[in-house]
């Protein structure tokens, strides 16, 4: 007993950067290896971009089923799962044996290892201004039609029923333009996704998804652009979106070419989502200062040590990443790789 | 006062003497080619001005800036010194050394070695008025010069005391010009210096002679005399015989350039003599380099106008081809220039000539909007432009009611990819009660400028031809244009009979002046971006200020008029890869945000574009501006931020 | 091989067997980003020119990459040089100095 209580007393303690889906499955995996954990969470609510989606690609599955799931446990591991809301790592201090970490609510914790699970942010789709987001009101983003959905309220701004509706594929992804020379990967199915829940909804619109490549490279994911083809009739067009306008009527006129007739095409839409891609958050050069990490020149998320056997080691002792801070992964892929970079602590903890 | 030898001659000039021929055969040859490739008109202005009074002012500009290089003052005041030190000292020694040679010995003026060597074959003492003074004077502008040339060696190592960032890096027929121009001088007054105990010599002169005569106890008497002399004139052969090939070749030109920019002529197109004789002109000072953002902000240095006229002057037309495709045209190296030399033009005009080698562009495929061409029928297109066309008619028309409208704005194709830009005008258009026809709503023709900054006059000219009738047939007297790019063309080469041309700055600017718009002010900070083409260009600096001044709290920052830097995306530099132009726009964008404000401001939907890519800071046009802070309560509410 | 009788018509076929390569190479090696594009269209979209003829930037750059000279030689001088696809290009393709450089090549072979 004495010495199950000493060995408890002497069990390492992790810090955790992200209170997302990356963070909370990578405290819940050492919780249950022993660890102590501190996860640092810096709004007041755990969940991250998880939190405000409806649904799930590529099974539908309702975001908030897995969201809770999540949280109940976390809960449920409370002796080992300290959750510190509203704060932010401060700065941090090598030690003899691990790490000393201030963090901003002047809260100073010990910790062997830093598991960093900052996420992503997503692109802040204003930045191509011929694309009229913030200028043209029937121009959402992926994220705010998601919201819409989940408050069951997917009409134009004027209250109409969209007859017509445009997805937009690759927007501040795979563009020079923007720094953003990389695939977000997830933005293809979602908008397939998308597209078939308004087809849902509204069985009569017209449902248009402009691309430049269909990367439908997961499981099930090719099944679902079967069934928008053949089941949804959802219209998919090669080509990329240049420019759009605004009608006298408040709809939205918007260029492409089709590229596999060779041909220019315009189209009014009543509401056209872009499908914005996911970029490295801002706090990314900040913490890479501070953990003396390394981040891609190429597309500004974190370096890891390798991509094969060190995909969750950085260059900095006792830092670990894990999830989308080192580039886009679908929420499967984020939760895998928490778990392998508890794993990866926990070699690093035992050797 | 005599002469040291009765024949006057001694074989140590004939290297002066072979050099001396040789530049003024030189002179010759290469006048008579530069007015042979000069159209008669040209000609005639040539000879014109030689006979008009304005030949005073030539003189007095080929004083001020061949001798004196006021403008090189006005950059640093020691480069300045640098530079007129050698030429204006170097020329009064010439004057004096004629003017000694009249006084003393009149019957040697037709020995044109005889002022060079003065001080060899002539003595002289400083006891008489005469002596003293003119000893005085020419120890006076030979330590001129030789200050100057320490001065120019100190600059090769430690080129920031005269405020160069950066240098020319000299090849090795501008180093041979060089360093024998470096030897002429220390070498003459050590010659001289030797020589003094003879001939008699200044403060100078004589007082290093003085060390050397007691140097002289222990040695052969005056054995160094002559081989000094005989170095002196090497040096000034050496000298003048790379001059065709060197940096130098400037001293001849640049007053030939002065003359004819005077009498009115310019580089009209690439083998005009004019563009030789501004080739010819450039020294390499390098004073081009800093101003040149390819340099400074992408490492481009190759691509530098110092390089492309040393391109040109070469025969590399490859390379100069290059940089002409690199080159922003941003202006700011002509600014920078001391001699002039317009390398934006000569550029415009290698593109010109190489125009040639494609095929010409044709736009008969725009006919009036009413009736397409049969070629439009193939395109998908045809089908929106005659449908809309008509809508966009009836907007004009019910904005203007009755009548012809009072402005035509055109937007130009730029500002249809930044809708904010387009999205303010109209709505200032509308709070202002103008009555306005928006041109080229649906997307209209390009306007020409870029195919001229292609080099291709004569494609831009048969756009020029479209967009006049289309704009004259909507009968409105003011022309506003939001992009800086269409405002240059339509002001400076467009026949717009009763219509006046306005950037939108400028109009912007009348309508407040007027009180048909009134604004509040911000509680924003902002800088002000001037755009190349709007600023440097067309001369329009104040328009925006005193805008911005009205709704918002303006910053200034070192980069501004004439100083202005380029946002790196000018649609002239057509082969600057996109992440040169990336680089540039970054490094502009840092350097005026130094300071950190909550906007920067421009009046230029491609450098609007240019420095939004980077995302760093927020960026508005002037318009957006004052849109955002207009007072007008019958308006609808506010275009969403 | 059997010709089937239908000697007089061209066929549909591109010959990539036959293809003169040397336009191609010489574009990249002067504008080496004409070898970036995804052929997304996005040029093609916004062209002041298409909007009027059949002018396709991306369809062109395509034809000269695959050697089939011919088709594009007529349609690059329609193009109006404004820069609106060099804006929009995600892949920061310089279009104008492609469209020039096509045109220089093209007229040095004489073809058109």
């Amino acid at each position: 007993m004495l010495l199950e209580k000493y060995m408890e007393m002497m069990k390492e303690t992790v810090v955790i950067i992200g209170g997302g889906p990356a963070g909370m499955e990578a405290a819940l995996s050492l919780a249950g290896r022993g660890y102590k954990v501190h996860l640092v969470e810096k709004t007041n609510a755990l969940g991250g971009h998880l939190a405000r989606w409806d649904r799930l690609f590529p099974q539908q599955d309702p975001a908030q089923e897995i969201l809770n799931e999540l949280v109940n446990r976390i809960r449920e591991a409370d002796d080992r799962i300290e959750v510190v809301y509203n704060a932010e790592l401060q700065y941090i201090k090598r030690r003899m044996r691990g790490m000393e970490v201030l963090l901003s609510n002047q809260t100073l914790l010990q910790a062997d290892a830093v598991l960093v699970a900052c996420g992503f942010d997503l692109f802040r789709a204003e930045r191509k201004e011929e694309y009229g987001y913030g200028i043209y009101e029937n121009v959402l983003t992926s994220a705010d039609l998601e919201r819409k959905f989940k408050e069951h309220k997917v009409v134009c701004t004027d209250g109409r029923t969209p007859e017509k509706v445009a997805f937009v594929h690759c927007v501040g992804s795979r563009d020079e333009k923007v720094d953003h020379t990389y695939c977000s990967k997830v933005c293809c199915v979602t908008a397939v996704k998308q597209a078939c829940e308004i087809k849902e909804l509204y069985p009569e619109a017209e449902v248009f998804n402009l691309y430049m490549d269909l990367r439908m490279f997961d499981r099930y994911f090719e099944q679902m652009y079967h069934r928008a083809q053949s089941h949804y009739g959802v219209h998919f067009v090669r080509g990329r979106l240049s420019e759009v306008a605004e009608t006298v009527d408040g709809k939205i006129l918007i260029k492409t070419e089709d590229t596999l007739l060779g041909r220019p095409m315009k189209l009014t839409v009543d509401m056209l989502v872009l499908m914005v891609g996911m970029q490295a958050c801002a706090q990314t050069a900040e913490l890479a200062e501070k953990l003396d990490l390394k981040v891609s020149a190429s597309d500004h998320f974190f370096e890891t040590k390798d991509l094969f056997l060190r995909g969750n080691h950085t260059h900095a002792k006792g830092v670990f990443l894990a999830g989308a801070c080192t580039g886009p992964k679908s929420l499967p892929d984020t939760l895998q790789d928490a778990r392998s970079a508890a794993e990866s602590i926990h070699r690093y903890l035992t050797d | 006062m005599h002469e040291r030898f009765a024949n006057a001659y001694d074989p140590f000039v004939i290297p002066y003497m072979i050099g001396f021929v040789f530049v003024i055969a030189y002179l010759i040859v290469a006048l008579c080619f530069v007015v042979k490739s000069l159209p008669m008109s040209d000609r005639k202005k040539m000879l014109k001005h030689l006979f008009s009074y304005k030949i005073f002012i030539t003189v007095k500009d080929i004083f001020a800036d061949c001798l004196l290089h006021v403008k090189i003052w006005k950059k640093n005041k020691l480069l300045g010194y640098m530079h007129s030190s050698i030429a204006f000292g170097w020329f009064m020694l010439i004057v004096v050394g004629h003017i000694e040679i009249f006084f003393y010995a009149p019957h040697r003026v037709n020995l044109p070695y005889y002022p060079i060597f003065f001080r060899y074959f002539m003595m002289e003492t400083e006891t008489t008025v005469g002596g003293s003074v003119f000893f005085f004077l020419m120890d006076f502008f030979l330590l001129m010069v030789l200050s100057g040339i320490a001065l120019a060696m100190i600059k090769r190592i430690r080129r920031r005391l005269f405020g160069m960032k950066r240098t020319t890096r000299l090849k090795w027929n501008d180093q041979l010009g060089m360093y024998a121009l470096w030897c002429i001088f220390p070498l003459r007054f050590l010659a001289e210096s030797f020589t003094s105990h003879i001939s008699g010599g200044g403060f100078l002169t004589r007082g290093f002679g003085m060390i050397f005569d007691w140097f002289n106890q222990f040695m052969n008497n005056d054995a160094l005399i002559r081989p000094t002399w005989w170095a002196y004139s090497i040096a000034l052969m050496v000298f003048f015989l790379t001059l065709p090939w060197s940096r130098f070749t400037h001293i001849l030109s640049e007053a030939l350039l002065i003359y004819m920019r005077n009498a009115g002529i310019r580089e009209t197109s690439k083998n005009n003599g004019y563009a030789s004789v501004e080739i010819y002109s450039c020294s390499r000072c390098g004073l081009c380099l800093d101003p040149c953002q390819m340099v400074s902000g992408a490492s481009l240095r190759q691509m530098a106008s110092v390089e492309f006229t040393r391109n040109i002057r070469w025969g590399q037309t490859t390379q100069a081809l290059e940089a002409a495709s690199y080159c922003l045209m941003c202006n700011r190296c002509v600014q920078a220039c001391p001699v002039g030399v317009n390398s934006v033009q000569l550029k415009l005009n290698l593109k010109g000539a190489d125009v040639s080698y494609r095929y010409p562009h044709r736009y008969d495929y725009v006919e009036s909007e009413a009736a397409p061409s049969p070629l439009a029928t193939t395109s998908a297109w045809a089908d929106i432009l005659q449908g809309e066309a008509v809508t966009a008619e009836t907007a004009g028309v019910s904005a203007a009611g009755a009548g012809k409208p009072e402005v035509v704005y055109f937007a130009g194709c730029m500002s249809h990819l930044t809708p904010r830009i387009e999205q303010s005008m109209v709505r200032i258009f509308e709070a202002a009660g103008v009555r306005y026809t928006f041109l080229d709503e649906d997307g209209g023709i390009c306007c020409g400028r870029p195919l001229m900054l292609a080099g291709d006059r004569t494609g831009g000219e048969q756009l020029v031809v479209k967009n006049t009738e289309a704009i004259l047939a909507t009968g409105a007297q003011i022309l506003v244009c939001s992009c800086p790019i269409c405002y240059k063309i339509f002001k400076d080469t467009y026949k717009l009979e009763g219509v006046r041309v306005l950037h939108h700055t400028e109009y912007l600017l009348q309508l407040l002046e007027a009180g048909r718009i009134t604004v509040r002010k911000s509680a924003e900070t902002g800088v002000f971006h001037d755009p190349c083409e709007l600023g440097r260009h067309s001369g329009i600096y104040r328009q925006p200020r005193d805008i911005l001044y009205r709704v918002l709290n303006l910053h200034t920052t070192p980069y501004e008029g004439k100083d202005a830097l380029c946002c790196g995306h000018s649609i002239a530099a057509e082969g600057m890869p996109y992440k040169k132009r990336r680089m540039i726009a970054k490094d502009a964008l840092r350097k005026m945000t130094e300071n950190p404000v909550d906007v920067l401001v421009t009046a230029c939907p491609s450098c609007k574009r240019a420095f939004a890519e980077i995302g760093t800071t927020r960026i508005k046009d002037i318009a957006e501006i004052v849109s955002e802070q207009l007072v007008c309560p019958h308006l609808a509410a506010q275009p969403k931020k | 091989m059997k010709n089937f009788g239908f000697g007089l018509k061209k066929s549909g076929v591109m010959d990539l067997d036959k293809t003169d390569w040397t336009l191609l190479r010489e574009i990249a090696a002067e504008e080496p980003s004409f070898m970036n594009c995804f052929y997304c269209g996005t040029c093609t979209a916004t062209c002041s020119a298409g909007k009027y003829t059949g002018f396709n930037l991306r369809r062109l750059q395509l034809l000269v990459k695959r050697g089939q000279w011919d088709e594009v030689a007529g349609r690059i001088p329609e193009c109006m040089l404004c820069g609106k696809c060099q804006w929009v290009c995600p892949k920061g393709v310089n279009t104008r100095h492609i469209v020039m450089l096509i045109n220089k090549k093209l007229h040095a072979r004489k073809i058109c």
